[in-house]
């Protein structure tokens, strides 16, 4: 290792936190101000360009010499600005190829333009994620961003087209009793999705089938491992819930069966047209603990109570 | 459409690295501040689709390397749009130690700092630099010792001896 070098950089970490950026809403407001700013430059280019173009060839047309006065240029077209702007204005801003080898994920977060019903939200504000208690606190925070709020079903993406809005988190939590110094115990992929009027029960439904048309299907890892899927029997979670499992078998250091399985748990719960889904993934290949997990499953679905009441 | 919450709990949750990273690659703090604000302004006028990248930080982290690499012409339009808005609050002084690394870091190609910056900020393994910088592996490897030979030329304290193999895997 090289500790100096460690120390070097950490001093400049901490003396670049200092720096503060602005808040993000402005940092949105000043990219959309710039973008629009440009869009218009473009096309007041573009039109300069048409005009400087239609005045400097009437201006030679009108020097030339002859006998008869010129006629109008009948067979040149007369492009004016109005007719012109519309094809220069989308400034194409190319993205920037993300040339990590990587390739965007097909499980986006879909926002249609539908609404959902009057009295149904439609933005998540944060409130509408539970707290998990002290003695569950891994102490790391959560983190929200992008990325699967469900584990792979063979390629099916249950509901996603009646999405209005989705935030997801993922959240390490500790089981009671752990000690302070260990590893988390698990780590929760919590999401809360607003579905458009009547489609949160639809999305239920396709996640149900989704789950039956895919026992098992083939999962990363060398040698290749098979996870399979089944739906469990589920009640007295918000106004209906979809509770299934992932299995896959334990494996020793050299990927032969060690005995037993790595199970997890994923529940879907629907309140009106609000889904809270919690995808207990564990940590370093821990299972999912049922009574711990029902607990917290509770847990989201009265913080989503709360927020929609 | 374009998700203003999920793209501000990733603003949130990861502009501190992004900042520290675009120091560390720039080597001058308030060109950090104006090319990490470039960079998260293409990720807004992106975000319909980069908020479904399976890396949205990594794709980050490789326009903020490009915008240092050329940052004098890139920069030009942000910076007319974002003087509107005043200049940024006071800092205090940087730490002797940081002037050090950063007057060192201007002496090193900027491949070898971005190696370096990912290597020592964030931890990455061989593998994920050479993945993010688009080379093969022994290529990063050859970066991070090259990278660490300078360094320990230019900065009091820091051994010269040979990458251990833990240091860079």
């Amino acid at each position: 290792m090289s500790p100096e070098l460690h120390r070097y950089y950490r001093s400049l970490a901490a003396d670049t936190d200092e720096r503060v950026l602005p808040a993000p809403d402005r940092l949105r407001r000043s990219a959309d101000r710039w973008a629009r700013r440009r869009a218009a430059l473009t096309v007041l280019a573009a039109a300069g360009l048409v005009a400087g173009t239609v005045a400097g060839s009437q201006l030679v047309l009108a020097a030339e010499p002859g006998p008869d006065p010129a006629p109008p240029p009948a067979g040149t077209p007369t492009p004016r600005p109005s007719s012109v702007a519309p094809s220069a204005a989308p400034s194409s801003l190319p993205p920037p190829s993300p040339s990590v080898g990587r390739t965007p994920g097909s499980r986006s977060p879909v926002v249609t333009t539908t609404p959902p019903a009057a009295s149904t939200p439609t933005s998540i504000p944060d409130r509408a994620f539970f707290v998990l208690p002290a003695a569950n606190d891994a102490g790391t925070g959560n983190y929200f961003g992008p990325g699967p709020v469900l584990p792979v079903l063979c390629g099916a993406s249950p509901g996603d087209e009646r999405v209005v809005a989705r935030r997801a988190r993922s959240l390490p939590y500790r089981r009671a009793g752990a000690t302070a110094d260990e590893v988390p115990s698990g780590n929760y992929r919590h999401s809360i999705t607003i579905y458009r009027s009547g489609g949160a029960g639809a999305a239920l439904a396709e996640l149900r089938a989704a789950v039956r048309a895919c026992p098992e299907q083939p999962a990363r890892g060398t040698p290749p491992v098979t996870v399979r899927q089944r739906l469990l029997p589920d009640s007295g979670y918000g106004d209906e819930s979809v509770l299934f499992e992932t299995r896959t078998p334990y494996r020793d250091a050299n990927g032969d069966p060690s005995g037993g399985d790595e199970v997890h748990l994923i529940r879907a719960v629907r309140v009106g047209d609000v889904v809270s889904l919690l995808w207990e993934q564990g940590w370093e290949s821990t299972s999912t603990e049922r009574a711990q997990f029902d607990a917290d499953s509770r847990r989201a679905v009265e913080a989503v109570r709360r927020w929609l009441d | 459409m374009r998700d203003a919450n999920s793209f501000d709990d990733f603003y949130r949750s990861t502009s501190g690295r992004a900042i520290r990273y675009g120091y560390a690659v720039a080597g001058d703090p308030a060109e950090a501040q104006d090319l990490v604000q470039e960079a998260y302004a293409r990720a807004w006028r992106q975000w319909a689709k980069l908020a479904a990248h399976p890396a949205p930080e990594a794709w980050l982290r490789l326009v903020i390397s490009r915008l240092a690499a050329d940052r004098f012409r890139r920069l030009r339009g942000w910076r007319l749009a974002a003087s509107r808005t005043g200049p940024p609050p006071d800092v205090g002084p940087p730490g002797e130690d940081t002037v050090l690394l950063v007057g060192a870091l201007r002496q090193l190609p900027p491949r070898h700092r971005q190696a370096l910056a990912l290597h020592y900020l964030f931890d990455l393994p061989v593998e994920e630099i050479a993945r993010e910088a688009g080379v093969p592996a022994g290529t990063v490897k050859s970066w991070l010792s090259r990278g660490r030979a300078r360094l320990a030329e230019l900065l009091p304290g820091v051994a010269a001896e040979e990458l251990e193999v833990n240091d860079v895997a």
